[in-house]
């Protein structure tokens, strides 16, 4: 039981786990992912799969909007951007996985710096809009630039390989998706109590001051999509290498509001909240599967009610989260947690 | 205090969940699952399909299953969305190991052919037409319960030949995969006839303002207009939008367009309105099948005992093939995707009670079609042609 | 040149309804700072509801069209208690997403209640074309034009002249000094709300009655984003403008542009515009500048 926060030098007093019990525990959920494979059957692995690319991609657009301040409503544009390039870069230029993949992100990124130049001029709603409108024209030459991207008709992508070993299925797939999770998260967690990071914080809550103080906020806005923009890039070649196609229709405006509504749900700011979002809003429409499943059972006939309510359950848990939970289930977590550092005493 | 309790209370409810029964195993029985787009912009087909398929399946299952098996059969709505048809595939294949899939659209199709072919080794067809189905060197297990677009196209075409020879024909067709498939082969189709294509017209499905498009096609002066990857928006729009701008031409479509609620959109333009379809419509009950359906629509589904459209039909007709693969297939011994492939192909002047005429697959389709004209006054859909053969 | 002349003429009427949507919008971000990105699910409900009213209940177009209307009204208020009120002070992301989340129930709602099918109006307006000699336009945008310019017409003299557009004009302003002086806010958003509700419903049943209805036609809501970035954000003359520019602007596009590019610049047009127009002109032709203070 704690009572009190006593560090004894700097290096102690910035660490990320802090005490032995969360590393323990932490050491065990690591764990827990390396057997997983071995007992989960191919259904869940495809899910666990997905989780992996939405927390990718979650935590990029946390970067950008949770902690920068800058909302993108064009996030699926990126996603698509670099799914495509890695597409593309496999597939025409005969470049192995491996190395398409990190330029994907690249071109991503790039992608990314292009689209966060309104943000010099522009700020809040403005930025919100021209994102969106990124978001359009990217859907637009995702289909009409045929002769790079084979237009509707999507790019087929072969698996990666590594030596003799291929990784086509869910399971072989899973190991690359972890890497990548762990890098990616690891990264972003280090980034935020980095220099940038708490740059990039100053700029979302007052970016005159900041900039009065003497952080460059071109260099900071770009270098924030830059980075989100990578993010997403690698979320989205994976993505797509994963289910050895890519077509336009992948990348709607949807998918965007998808994973702002990860980053709402789960936590603006908060890196495990993007995590939390994450996985969540990839688990709320196979837990309504599963529910219409069960009425099924009990009340044949009646299951189809559920269907079209996906939509409506989406679009309440958004509302809901936003009027009574405004900072997430990171929030919550942190709630429960500091309940039970203090239990049986917490009052 | 409370708001962390409730907290727990949900959090604990919902790992409950995932240790629910799993509410039905794989069993040894036949399996049929589908994806269907019960939500989304193809739902009209959907609710439609859904039923055709379980109603084929009831009604086989009255009488005998395959050879005494029971059929089981699954769903999901995939909701018109890739992503989401994908996953709803590979959640119902793990959970139910069936012999037969459904698919809710080309764009899934295109994207699981390859994955069908070496790891699902299911039977497969889909709300769709297109060519990549019907291509049994490449992918045996596809198929489609009709003809493809191009199929489709070349009906449409040889019929404008045959009435208007060096016609100029437009295509006007939707921003998808499903719009675009045809269109290349359709180009050739129009060279070999000796039509001119002279205008390419696309618009998003449900586009608001084609006004554009329609003065280009009166610019070029069109004779007949043929819509591809549209199921009623924007063609009524097109259809009425063109008296007003005079563009007198004649309008056509395919498959999916000839829906009852497209003339129920158009109104007393209905006369206008042509296009191609394979199967008989549910109002015409001198056939056998048509009346059998119609009964047990009024049995069991009186909701719709007015109606069913033409997705009905072709998904009616996607499970008769299943059904039929499965039993040809049962007969030789087990039920694989080497026998179900073969027992497909071998389907012959099969007898479907008048749902189409007697069924012989080609190459993976059925290359026979009709044209059928809108009635302003019945708002229904009569033939003007006999069945056309494609060889 | 006759073809150029039809495009324009056509392109004005098309702007003319994208102008009614725009002025939703407007109305509402004008008093209450929320952009509401929920504006093409209030048209799909407006023109359900009044379909439903006109084909259920066989009552005549004008009072169909004013029962829609009430409704409206009403949704506006239901929609300012429920969802917005809890809101106030919450950064602009957290209300953003709450507009989108309530689009997302609306068209769940209305997909449950009136399935995907697609409907058609009945006839409401005489078919015939109007016949310019030079052009030719569509009954059905030619009432949406009609329409458009009496509701920004009616909607400018409101708030021009009425107290209660002069309160709403005061809080879009300066909500405080609203407040010291008896205006109540909360009202005044309940009311901007149910204008909006209102200006989009009407501009709903004009689209269902050219193109017919279906849950999905609300996308067209996302392009208006160009009209009343064009126009300004709160300026209500500018979201008509606007909206002509975009309309002839997008016309022009689909009749050049298209067939060079195989389709499909049509749809993308107008946020090309709208890219262009927020790197010269942020705030719009008419908009109000927003200056910053740290």
């Amino acid at each position: 039981m704690r009572c009190g926060d006593f560090k004894e030098n700097y290096k102690k007093d910035e660490e990320i786990f802090q005490s032995y019990f969360v590393k323990f525990w932490l050491a065990l959920f690591f764990i827990f992912l390396l057997i997983f494979p071995f007992i989960a059957d191919h259904y869940v692995l495809y899910m666990a799969n997905m989780v992996g690319f939405a927390v990718i991609g979650a935590v990029g657009l946390n970067l950008l909007t949770g902690f920068t301040g800058q909302i993108s409503l064009g996030h699926a544009a990126f996603i698509g951007v670099g799914a495509y390039a890695s597409a593309i870069l496999t597939t025409r230029f005969g470049l192995s996985f491996w190395l398409s993949l990190p330029l994907a992100g690249v071109v991503s990124a790039f992608a990314g710096v292009i689209i966060g130049i309104p943000s010099l001029r522009v700020k809040g709603l403005y930025l919100c809009i021209a994102t969106l409108a990124a978001q359009f024209i990217f859907e637009f030459i995702f289909v009409h630039w045929e002769s790079l991207t084979n237009g509707i008709t999507g790019i087929h992508i072969p698996s990666p390989r590594l030596g003799r070993i291929e990784f086509s299925t869910e399971k072989e797939f899973y190991w690359i998706t972890l890497f990548f999770v762990v890098v990616g998260v690891g990264y972003a967690r280090n980034l935020v109590r980095s220099k940038m990071g708490r740059a990039f914080v100053a700029i979302r809550d007052r970016d005159l001051a900041a900039q009065i103080i003497g952080i460059n906020l071109f260099r900071y806005k770009l270098s924030a999509f830059a980075i989100s923009s990578f993010y997403a890039g690698i979320a989205g070649a994976l993505w797509v290498t994963f289910l050895k196609v890519v077509t336009p229709d992948h990348f709607p405006f949807i998918l965007s509001i998808q994973y702002l509504a990860m980053i709402i749900v789960g936590g603006l700011g908060s890196i495990l909240g993007s995590i939390f979002g994450a996985v969540f809003m990839t688990l709320i429409p196979e837990i309504l599967n599963y529910l219409s499943e069960i009425v099924k059972l009990y009340a044949p006939g009646k299951e189809e009610i559920f269907v079209p309510m996906k939509e409506v359950i989406f679009g309440l848990l958004i509302v809901l989260f936003l009027i009574f939970e405004p900072l997430g289930l990171a929030e919550i977590w942190n709630r429960v947690k500091n309940f039970f550092k203090l239990w049986p005493f917490s009052y | 205090m409370r708001k962390i309790s409730i907290y727990l209370i949900i959090f604990s409810l919902s790992i409950a969940l995932f240790y629910m029964p799993n509410t039905a195993k794989a069993e040894e029985a036949v399996t049929i699952c589908a994806v269907h787009p019960f939500t989304g912009r193809f739902a009209f087909a959907g609710i439609h399909g859904a039923d055709a398929m379980e109603d084929a399946i009831n009604m086989a299952n009255e009488e005998g299953g395959i050879n005494g098996k029971k059929i089981q059969y699954y769903w999901a709505d995939g909701e018109y969305k890739n992503d989401v048809g994908i996953a709803a595939f590979k959640r119902l294949y793990a959970q139910y190991k069936p012999q037969c899939m459904w698919g809710q659209s080309t764009g899934m199709t295109k994207a699981l052919a390859p994955e069908i072919k070496d790891r699902y080794k299911v039977l497969y067809s889909a709300y769709t037409f297109a060519e990549i189905a019907a291509n049994p060197e490449e992918n045996p297990l596809l198929f489609l319960p009709g003809p493809t677009y191009v199929e489709q196209f070349g009906v449409v075409l040889k019929y404008i030949a045959k009435e208007k020879p060096g016609a100029n024909i437009a295509f006007f067709y939707s921003d998808t995969e499903f719009g675009r498939e045809p269109i290349p082969a359709g180009r050739e189709i129009c060279k070999k006839l000796g039509l001119n294509l002279v205008a390419e017209e696309i618009s998003k499905v449900g586009g608001v303002d084609i006004s554009t498009q329609i003065l280009d096609m009166k610019r070029k002066k069109v004779d007949y207009c043929i819509f591809q990857g549209f199921v009623t928006a924007p063609i009524q729009t097109v259809i009425k939008q063109a008296k007003d701008y005079g563009l007198t031409c004649k309008f056509m479509g395919t498959f999916w367009s000839t829906e009852k609620h497209l003339l129920d959109q158009l109104g007393p333009m209905a006369g206008e309105y042509m296009g191609v379809t394979a199967y008989s419509y549910y109002y015409q009950d001198e056939f056998p099948m048509i009346k059998k359906i119609r009964e047990w629509t009024k049995k069991n589904r009186p909701k719709y005992a007015d109606y069913r459209s033409q997705a009905y039909m072709q998904v009616f007709m996607g499970t008769t093939l299943f059904i039929e693969s499965l039993r040809r297939a049962d007969n030789t011994g087990s039920i694989t995707g080497d026998s179900m492939a073969k027992a497909l192909a071998s389907i012959k002047d099969f007898d479907v009670g008048g749902l189409m005429p007697p069924v012989t697959m080609k190459n993976n389709s059925i290359p026979v079609g009709r044209i059928v004209r809108g009635n302003a006054k019945t708002l229904k859909f009569d033939p003007i042609s006999d069945w056309i053969y494609l060889d | 040149m006759d073809i150029f002349l039809q495009v324009i003429v056509t392109g004005l009427a098309t702007g003319g309804v994208y102008g009614l949507i725009g002025l939703g919008f407007v109305l509402i971000y004008k008093a209450t700072s929320v952009l509401n990105l929920a504006m093409g699910e209030f048209m799909t409900l407006g023109a359900f509801l009044c379909f439903t009213a006109l084909t259920q209940l066989n009552a005549p177009f004008y009072l169909a069209f004013t029962l829609t209307l009430f409704l409206a009204f009403l949704l506006g208020f239901v929609i300012e208690r429920l969802i917005l009120r809890p809101l106030i002070g919450e950064p602009i992301i957290s209300v953003i997403m709450i507009t989108i989340g309530l689009g997302l129930i609306l068209k769940g709602i209305m997909y449950m209640i009136w399935t995907p099918t697609f409907r058609s109006f009945p006839r409401i307006f005489p078919p015939k074309p109007l016949n310019l000699g030079f052009a030719v336009v569509p009954s059905g945008l030619l009432w949406g034009f009609i329409f458009a310019i009496i509701g920004v017409i009616i909607f400018l003299l409101i708030f021009k002249f009425s107290r209660t557009g002069v309160a709403m004009r005061a809080t879009a302003n300066d909500q405080q000094a609203a407040l010291s002086m008896g205006i109540s806010v909360k009202g005044v958003f309940a009311l901007s709300w149910s204008f909006g509700a209102m200006a989009s419903v009407i501009g709903g049943i004009v689209i269902g009655n050219m193109s017919g209805i279906n849950v999905y036609m609300g996308d067209v809501g996302l392009a208006v984003l160009a009209v009343i970035i064009l126009g300004g954000l709160d300026s209500i003359g500018g979201a008509i403008i606007g909206g002509f520019v975009v309309g002839i602007l997008e016309n022009l596009t689909g009749l050049y542009i298209d067939p060079l590019i195989g389709g499909g610049a049509k749809e993308v047009a107008p946020f090309f515009i709208l890219v262009i127009i927020l790197m010269i002109r942020p705030y719009g032709l008419f908009g109000k500048e927003i200056i910053e203070r740290v």
